[in-house]
């Protein structure tokens, strides 16, 4: 099932936005706040990952023919080097999955704002024309449970327990996370293909409901952001954050010192 | 932080075993955090998590009293022996064997 270049580039960009997130939460092995805080959260940076190869199998069938139940290890080659070696450009994240987190709080807060509109994305793909985006995207839904579960929990915990840098946090991110809204050139061709069955704006409304009543359950008096966002520097994703250089170095650092390698 | 103990049950007729512990905040966190920490690999379909504040703990002085009482482990070797002896004895004299086989009961009773 071929997707149109406006729905491949609609899937590109959460499967792009799934990889850097779930690469960016890597970070954090055997570095989370205590032991088990360290695996949950790992294990959802690695089901991030995991999706963002589903999705990348299914625009890569098309773009080099390779259908998803091939040749797994000709497929895998054609997938490290799409996924890693891409230039800049050719990438469709948004800067909240990309931009380095260092700080704990910065992570929980992202992690929060980022699922909370990955699992209104993917319900959104539920019904998609394309029968295995569909496939993937109830898949994928049963693991966001777990992973929305995790930050709601975390959140609901920290936050008024430890109100100040928690809203540091929100204040600094929620702009950057409006990005997540940002569509690309190809969104309105995947609404008309039905690749999506809604559009980055419909979806944005909803999203916003809901940060907006976690806030207020969890007691937080943030102002929402007006004025210039990310979603406008990000020009319709094709613009990368700062850092992204260094950090594409980083994710290749294997696949570098053998790209021909086969595993 | 709070200790918790946790139990996983695969599907089927295994009980419910001891499969380690966990620190977590409250119950829910625990169950939520629980789910990683033991169950990524589905080792367990179910889950039971048990605050350690509520495991109480027999003084072991009190158990180790019962080491050295080896009569009290019946494996059903006396019995099986008795039983053996019997049959063996039916085959050969069926009307006159022993109730209890003398050179057992000379031995262990």
């Amino acid at each position: 099932m071929t997707l149109s270049p406006g729905g491949g580039e609609y899937v590109l960009a959460l499967a792009d936005d799934e990889h850097m997130i779930g690469a960016r939460h890597t970070s954090w092995i055997g570095l989370g706040p205590f032991l088990e805080e360290d695996l949950a959260f790992c294990s959802i940076a690695q089901d991030e990952l995991g999706h963002a190869i589903s999705l990348y199998e299914l625009v890569l069938s098309d773009k080099v023919g390779i259908g998803i139940r091939d040749d797994f290890e000709a497929r895998d080659v054609h997938l490290d080097r799409f996924a890693l070696q891409r230039s800049p450009g050719e990438y469709r994240s948004c800067h909240l999955a990309e931009r380095g987190c260092t700080d704990w709080n910065d992570s929980l807060v992202r992690h929060w704002l980022y699922d909370r509109a990955e699992t209104i994305r993917w319900t959104a793909l539920l019904d998609s024309s394309n029968e295995h985006l569909a496939a993937i995207a109830t898949r994928a839904l049963s693991e966001e449970s777990f992973h929305l579960e995790h930050a709601q929990q975390f959140m609901s915990r920290i936050a008024p327990a430890r109100p100040d840098p928690i809203i540091g946090s929100i204040t600094k991110l929620l702009p950057i996370a409006l990005g997540i809204w940002d569509p690309v050139d190809g969104e309105p061709e995947a609404v008309a293909d039905g690749v999506t069955t809604a559009t980055s704006a419909e979806l944005a409304e909803y999203w916003e409901l809901a940060v907006r009543a976690e806030l207020s359950d969890w007691g937080l008096d943030i102002d929402w952001p007006t004025g210039t966002s990310t979603r406008d520097v990000q020009n319709h994703r094709r613009n990368r954050t700062a850092g992204f250089d260094g950090f594409q170095a980083d994710l290749c650092k294997v696949i570098d010192v053998d790209p021909a390698a086969r595993w | 932080m709070q200790q918790y103990e946790v139990f996983l049950k695969k599907s089927g007729r295994e009980e419910f075993r001891h499969a380690g512990t966990l620190d977590a905040p409250d119950p829910e966190m625990a169950l939520l955090l629980a789910r990683e920490t033991h169950s990524r690999r589905a080792e367990g379909a179910e889950m039971w998590l048990v605050d350690r504040a509520y495991v109480f703990v027999a003084d072991t002085a009190q158990l180790s009293v019962n080491i050295d009482k080896p009569h009290r482990h019946n494996d059903g070797a006396l019995v099986a022996a008795r039983r053996k002896q019997d049959r063996k004895s039916r085959a050969v004299e069926p009307s006159h064997r022993p109730l209890i086989p003398t050179t057992l009961s000379k031995e262990r009773l």
